[in-house]
């Protein structure tokens, strides 16, 4: 039997071997999943009827009952728990946190610190829906983790409506790197204007380009009104992507005193710019903006002419009188095409 | 002479059987790679509510664009798919890429279209439009028709009538689950600067219960050969792709669903209508230019199936869809055949592209040269009988281990096959395949290169029953 015979057979049965061993694997496999998720419908449905007895007719004692009967089934009664705590609101919410207090939260707690990353992220995630006051040293110890354990433990600090979880989450925006800043946003913009004052301080902070406009976006976008002031001081920025937030988040916040930065902006050296403020100043709904309006539609960029059609169109009959015009004229084709089809749009959208 | 022939002969036995190996440990590794890729993408999506992107200011809208050619099968059920997913904001633009059936008609009736007078940039050169019409009761949808320019012609299309910053090319009988996009979407918010593109795994709705444009059920198809594709799409999505992206080396999202920056695309001229393989085509050529741009850039994957397609269920049809992929492949790698083994385009140059070329471009010619040198020593009756039969069955082996590998994927990440017969037929298929129907594949690839050759360009018919049929059928 020469080498190369001798290699192919062992490999032949090796593999062979090794196949029929993970066919039966899957087969087993398929067979106990199905038989557990029996188990744990079973197990579910029992622990939701409890649930729903208690939501209903609310008892002394209740709640801890069904937490000691449960507590050996912590994966069941957590599921329930998260299935629940989506759908009701109000004072229910408060028996289900009673149960996780009972049954869940000394598991929780352990495996906040377990050394492994899932069973730490799980355990964080529960806090994010269950959390208390009380619990915040726990969640602050989190903020050292992984990068993906500290955003949600940051997401479970903005839980809890106290300034200090606020100046927690804003301090570590500041520290974070850039790519997890709209991760910051989401989670801020969430809070809405209960972040007004760590706002306004962080838009006077030396961020980076990337960071400054996060905060100013997110000032438009909560909106923020009383921070208008602030966002216009930045309409001089050297980054162009700094004018165009400014643009946007003016045209969020739709106060009227804005008009005049905003016409200066439609002329920025930057079309993008201009583009952002044409689409803001038409939703200012202010007729003192036709006329930039009206010049936009002549622009030689089709992002500008485009939303000065639509920022003509939210002028309301005026504005659309206007638009016919351009449609009329013959000087530029591009121009009458954009009025064209923003009216016709207007038309069979019935936005006028 | 003769012991020339026979060197000749031994040496290429000795290069396949060295391809062999290789090939059979690259799929191994990808394989384990994209174990770890479905662990660290289950662990970290475990309590993703998708509710919650869906209500993130900064989600970016997507137009997505479906070209239809002749799809007056399916085309309802998929337009009604798209316009039932979740996702904030959203536009559906289908171009009737001068269909010579009842496509548009259809449209037309079915959701009320009236002609619009929507002006749009023509970034990209195309055949012209005949038309674009909305629809008043669902403004979401964009139809545009034109005269016909193939696929990518149509995308291009697609590109210019498009408003959103990134856009979705899908395949007009796809299906995508509801909340595909939500789910496409989070990579472009987790990393908005760095990711370019996003691909997910696409599944057969051959055998599947489709209803209101969504998989309702998933079942096995009773055509042996969808059966046999259902297998090779795991293998192809579960093991190849999730393990190349793993190694950064993704050169494929699927034509039926991928989503894109749409700056980027256009940057690259968008689709290339030269070739017959424009997603591919597209991908290579965005990696092309950000790597001479030197802008750091990475494609996500996602494991989780999100699009279902209909696979040919006659060998006709499976053999013009074959051709034409491998013709695609060929021409978009030899397109950028600058690329192979150049150190300035980083992993792209240095692992995908060569990758591409030995084992995906080559693949078949190396099978089939296997197959006629064998059959040679047969006539010459200079072969070691118990050597070829063991090899041959190793090679079986190997190929169902590496089947068997994608099915544990498949249950670990989604489990869509409900009944433990399903898993069973699936492994028995994968026995199956490797007696004609995978020779015939490799046949079939290998010819493309002989159409390269000849100059042939068109796509080739492949039939498909469309999805309401399926449904009627259940």
């Amino acid at each position: 039997m020469n080498i190369s015979l001798i290699i192919v057979t062992y490999s032949l049965v090796f593999l062979l071997a090794f196949s029929v061993a993970l066919f039966l694997y899957l087969i087993l496999r398929r067979v106990v999943i199905q038989q557990q998720e029996t188990l744990f419908q079973e197990k579910y449905q029992k622990i939701e009827s409890e649930i729903l007895k208690l939501i209903a007719s609310p008892q002394q004692g209740l709640a801890l009952e069904i937490a000691q009967k449960y507590k050996s089934f912590p994966n069941v009664l957590t599921k329930v728990l998260f299935d629940y705590i989506e759908q009701i609101k109000g004072q229910a919410t408060d028996h289900l946190k009673k149960i996780f207090d009972y049954a869940l939260k000394e598991k929780c707690l352990k495996d906040i610190y377990s050394r492994r990353l899932i069973k730490r992220l799980k355990a964080t995630h529960l806090f994010v829906i269950f959390s208390g006051p009380s619990d915040t040293p726990h969640i602050l110890k989190l903020l050292n983790d992984k990068p993906v354990v500290k955003l949600v433990a940051i997401n479970a600090l903005s839980q809890i409506p106290s300034s200090r979880a606020l100046s927690y989450i804003f301090q570590a925006f500041e520290n974070d790197s850039v790519s997890n800043a709209r991760t910051y946003m989401n989670i801020m913009y969430g809070l809405g204007d209960k972040i007004e004052t760590h706002v306004n301080e962080y838009l006077k902070k030396p961020l980076s380009t990337e960071k400054l406009a996060l905060m100013i976006e997110l000032a438009g976008t909560i909106p923020l009104r009383s921070l208008s002031q602030d966002i216009i001081s930045f309409v001089d920025h050297p980054e162009k992507e700094i004018r165009i937030k400014v643009a946007r988040a003016l045209g969020h916040m739709r106060i009227s005193a804005s008009l005049d930065t905003l016409i200066r902006l439609s002329d920025d050296e930057a079309w993008e710019v201009g583009a952002q403020a044409m689409k803001s100043l038409g939703k200012l709904e202010d007729v003192r903006a036709k006329k930039v309006l009206s010049k936009g539609m002549f622009s030689p960029f089709w992002h500008v002419r485009f939303n000065a059609g639509h920022g003509l169109a939210n002028l309301g009959e005026p504005g659309l009188k206007h638009l016919q015009k351009v449609k009329k004229q013959k000087k530029d084709a591009y121009a009458s095409d954009m009025a064209n089809m923003v009216l016709d749009e207007v038309f069979y959208s019935g936005e006028a | 002479m003769g012991g020339i022939i026979e060197s000749v002969f031994q040496v290429v036995t000795g290069i396949i059987l060295v391809y062999f190996f290789l090939i059979n440990s690259l799929y191994l590794l990808f394989i384990i790679l994209s174990i770890f890729g479905i662990y660290q993408y289950k662990n970290l999506s475990a309590f993703v509510n998708f509710k919650e992107v869906f209500q993130m200011p900064l989600v970016k809208p997507i137009s997505i664009i479906a070209p239809a050619y002749n799809e007056e099968m399916g085309i309802i059920e998929s337009v009604k798919s798209l316009l039932a997913l979740e996702y904030p904001f959203y536009e559906v633009i289908v171009v009737n890429d001068g269909s010579t059936d009842h496509t548009l008609e259809k449209l037309k009736k079915t959701f009320g279209l009236k002609k619009s007078k929507r002006v749009f940039r023509k970034t990209i050169e195309t055949k012209p439009i005949k038309g674009i019409y909305i629809s008043p009761s669902d403004p979401k949808l964009v139809v545009v028709d034109k005269v016909n320019g193939k696929k990518a012609d149509a995308m291009n299309a697609g590109l210019n009538v498009s408003r959103y910053p990134l856009f979705c090319g899908i395949d007009s009988d796809s299906i995508l689950e509801k909340n595909a996009l939500l789910k496409m979407a989070r990579p472009f918010l987790e990393d908005p600067e760095k990711t370019v593109g996003a691909g997910g795994i696409v599944r057969l709705s051959n055998g599947c219960k489709v209803k209101f444009g969504q998989i309702v059920e998933v079942g096995l198809p009773r055509n042996a050969l969808a059966r046999f594709q259902i297998l090779e799409y795991l293998r192809a999505f579960l093991g190849g792709r999730i393990g190349l992206s793993m190694l950064k080396s993704i050169l494929i999202i699927s034509g039926a669903f991928g989503l894109f920056r749409k700056d980027i695309a256009l940057q690259c001229g968008g689709y290339r209508t030269a070739t017959i393989g424009e997603d591919m085509d597209l991908v290579v050529r965005i990696r092309k230019y950000l790597h001479e741009s030197k802008i750091p850039f990475v494609f996500r994957f996602i494991p989780d199936p999100i699009c279902w397609t209909e696979a040919p269920e006659t060998l006709k049809g499976l053999a013009n869809q074959r051709n034409r992929w491998h013709r695609g492949l060929i021409e978009s790698l030899l397109h950028s055949k600058k690329m192979i083994f150049n150190p300035r385009y980083g992993i792209t140059g240095l692992f995908a592209m060569p990758f591409y070329v030995i084992f995906e471009m080559l693949g078949p010619l190396i099978e089939v040269a296997g197959y006629v040198i064998f059959s040679v020593y047969v006539l010459l009756g200079q072969f070691n009988q118990t050597f070829a039969v063991l090899f041959f069955l190793l090679a079986v082996v190997l190929g169902i281990l590496l089947s068997l590998l994608a099915i544990l994927l498949e249950e670990y990440s989604a489990r869509r096959y409900p009944r433990l017969m399903d898993i069973i037929i699936i492994v028995a298929f994968g026995l199956l395949e490797n007696i004609v129907y995978r020779q015939y594949l490799a046949v079939i690839r290998a010819m493309a290169f002989l159409d390269i050759a000849k100059g042939k360009k068109e796509w080739g018919e492949t039939k498909k029953k469309g999805f309401s049929w399926e449904s009627q059928k259940q």
